[in-house]
């Protein structure tokens, strides 16, 4: 048989306060049980000294002075009013009272011995009445056969010890209540954190993604968790916006050329085939085909070099590596009717993927080539920059990009306006920073080598950090 | 649709994907480009058959069933097997590719890819198989290319090249007849393994072409629309 707690029961809060005055009564209980205890025992030892001290002294009266000297010791002590602390009793070997308080043994004292008896003792009061109290003995035989007998008052010895008792009952209960209260006022303020972090990732959950957690300023643990909290909703938050721009950007930049692709191939099957203009349209739907699957490539790389994977890390020459590239673009850009400079450095070393930088640096000559009207220049140098890093930058004279949006121009997806009309994927600067940090390195964007404002040009450096 | 027109030789191809719709993609494919295709879903059974039949290229999906590419291909070559294999994946990346080429793969080849890059790399498989001895060489009609002296000549005409056209022309002739891929030639010729957005390779080929085809009547090195280029007599 199952049966659900109530809900007070399983929260932290209750168990926490349970434990707090678990662990609380037992400390008071302890400690009450420990002073009870050690100031019975005490009181209890003292009193029995003094008894002892006293029957000494008694005895030793009798020894120096005989019965007469060890009755007049008696007689003082008892007529000694105030300080009187003990009852005597002294009786011949006859059981005949000498003197002392009592008028005979109480019943029950041993004959001779250590133990001591209790018992009842009555004291005419003021008014007539009589108050019994209890009282704790010993008797002593001296050679002749006298019997001294001394007792004291309990409640005067003793009377302490239910006082004490009283206290520790009164204690103890408030005590346990206060430990109660204690554990259910830490736990509370310790619940209520914790369900302030509950509502806000409740809320996140139900789609308000800039929810965040109170932070107290107390730089608690409480808080601790909350700022780390909020920083790890910041990057979820910002992950989240930039899948949807990048889901929105991919709808748009795949949707445009299979739309063309589907209207093309719409209007060439409504007409009459004729063998040239089927060869021509194929070969134009192929075409955007494989733009289409370059563009699922580039983001698939894109998002393996996002994810952190870097390749195969190994010294690359890069000088020998752009002198390569140098020669791959060199005819495109004369083709395209620019002029191509070159100032590479020799021996310049990076670690880095061989691949990934040739494709990066490509794609800069890309975008060199593509956005350079003819007649323009394009600038290629690989230099030693400061802190003995690489820099490769690419410089040309053609549109450039406008200050204010050069940030923008290397996140995903964003083609500028002006270049929205010009192929490619929008991803070609995007891979770029990615590759520059998985090497630790960056790219920068500045103006290039046009001339006024119309043409700025653009340079893009590439620094990586010393090998 | 007559993309690539079929090789000279035809061939026996082995492919190993467990996809049915991609295996039966691929065997489309390689059956219109005129060679004979064998389908295994299974990597244990796909060795099986290798070892059993004598292919002349293997194509090998990386994820298999019971027996993945990689182990396939690796303890078919320590088997003593010796038909080329093309590793297809849809793991493109660098360290994949290099691990293929580590365990006895011969090309690599990433999914999605255009049926007529699969067809040429097929083909530049098969065809190295019978190039094995070394060859000091190289002819195409009336153009040949000694690769002892690394002279070009046409129909007796030196024609001079320059280091990376020699390799150009050089690949495109111990594949003469094939039709090979953009792809292919940046990955053969310059060792780069991603593709320009620029036609960087269309401007290398067309000078090319203008030094081997300008001066004379019937033009060598032809454009396969949506292929790539082949160097045909």
């Amino acid at each position: 048989m199952t049966f659900r707690l109530p809900t007070l029961v399983r929260t932290t809060t209750f168990k926490l306060a349970l434990l707090h005055s678990a662990l609380f009564g037992v400390f008071v209980l302890g400690l009450l049980v420990y002073l009870y205890a050690s100031t019975v025992v005490y009181i209890r030892s003292e009193a029995g000294a003094s008894l002892d001290a006293e029957i000494t002294e008694l005895v030793q009266a009798y020894r120096t002075g005989g019965l007469v000297r060890l009755n007049q010791s008696i007689l003082e002590r008892s007529s000694v009013p105030g300080s009187r602390q003990f009852i005597y009793l002294l009786q011949d070997s006859r059981g005949q009272k000498i003197s002392g308080d009592l008028s005979g043994l109480p019943t029950g004292v041993p004959v001779d011995g250590p133990q001591n008896v209790i018992f009842n003792i009555d004291y005419p009061k003021a008014d007539g009445s009589i108050e019994t109290r209890p009282a704790e003995g010993r008797l002593a035989t001296v050679t002749d056969g006298s019997v001294i007998f001394v007792a004291y008052d309990v409640d005067e010895f003793v009377g302490i010890i239910p006082r004490i008792t009283q206290v520790v009952w009164t204690a103890a209960p408030i005590g346990l209540l206060m430990s109660l209260l204690g554990g259910v006022i830490i736990s509370r303020s310790a619940a209520r954190r914790a369900d302030e972090l509950a509502k806000t990732a409740e809320g996140v959950m139900a789609g308000d993604l800039t929810r965040r957690a109170p932070v107290v300023g107390s730089g608690d643990e409480f808080d601790r968790l909350a700022e780390h909290l909020n920083a790890m909703l910041g990057r979820i938050e910002q992950l989240m916006l930039s899948s949807r721009h990048v889901g929105d950007s991919i709808a748009h930049d795949l949707r445009s050329p299979l739309t063309r692709l589907r209207n093309r191939l719409e209007t060439t099957l409504a007409q009459p085939m004729e063998q040239d203009v089927a060869e021509e349209t194929l070969g134009q739907t192929l075409g955007e085909v494989d733009d289409v699957l370059a563009t699922f490539n580039a983001i698939l790389r894109l998002s393996r070099l996002e994810a952190g994977e870097s390749g195969r890390m190994e010294r690359i020459d890069i000088s020998a590596l752009a002198s390569e590239l140098t020669e791959l673009y060199e005819p495109a850009c004369e083709e395209a009717g620019l002029s191509f400079s070159t100032a590479i450095g020799r021996g310049l070393y990076v670690r880095g993927d061989r691949d990934l930088l040739a494709q990066a640096i490509s794609n800069l000559l890309d975008n060199a080539v593509k956005y350079t009207p003819a007649g323009g220049n394009i600038r290629f140098e690989v230099a030693r920059g400061r802190e003995g890093s690489a820099v490769v930058r690419i410089v040309d004279s053609g549109p450039g990009i406008p200050a204010h949006e050069r940030a923008q121009a290397v996140k995903r997806f964003v083609r500028l306006e002006a270049s929205r009309s010009e192929p490619g994927s929008g991803l070609g600067l995007a891979l770029v920073d990615a590759v520059a940090h998985v090497h630790a390195g960056e790219l920068l964007l500045d103006r290039g080598d046009g001339v006024g404002e119309e043409a700025p040009g653009l340079s893009t450096t590439l620094r990586l950090p010393r090998l | 649709m007559q993309m690539c027109e079929p090789g000279e030789t035809e061939m026996r191809v082995l492919v190993i994907e467990d996809d049915k719709d991609m295996a039966s993609f691929i065997s489309k494919v390689l059956s219109e480009a005129g060679h004979v295709v064998d389908v295994a879903h299974r990597g244990d059974r796909g060795l099986t058959l290798a070892r059993a039949g004598d292919f002349d290229a293997l194509v090998v999906d990386r994820m298999l069933p019971e027996k993945d590419g990689l182990t396939l291909v690796r303890e078919y070559r320590e088997g003593g097997g010796v038909s080329p294999a093309l590793f297809l994946s849809a793991l493109g990346e660098v360290d994949h590719r290099v691990e293929g080429l580590k365990v006895g793969g011969d090309d690599y080849l990433a999914k999605p890819f255009a049926p007529s890059e699969l067809a040429a790399r097929v083909e530049a498989l098969g065809r190295r198989q019978v190039s094995e001895a070394p060859v000091t060489n190289l002819k195409a009609g009336d153009l040949e290319m000694d690769l002892l002296s690394r002279k070009v000549t046409r129909a007796g005409q030196k024609i001079d090249l320059q280091p990376r056209e020699f390799r150009l022309l050089e690949y495109l002739m111990r594949h003469a007849g094939q039709v090979v891929t953009r792809t292919m030639l940046l990955e053969k010729v310059w060792d780069y393994h991603f593709d320009p957005q620029t036609n960087v390779i269309d401007v290398h080929i067309s000078r090319l072409r203008g030094k081997i085809d300008k001066d004379f009547d019937e033009a060598l090195l032809h454009t396969v629309r949506g292929a790539g280029y082949r160097l045909q007599a």
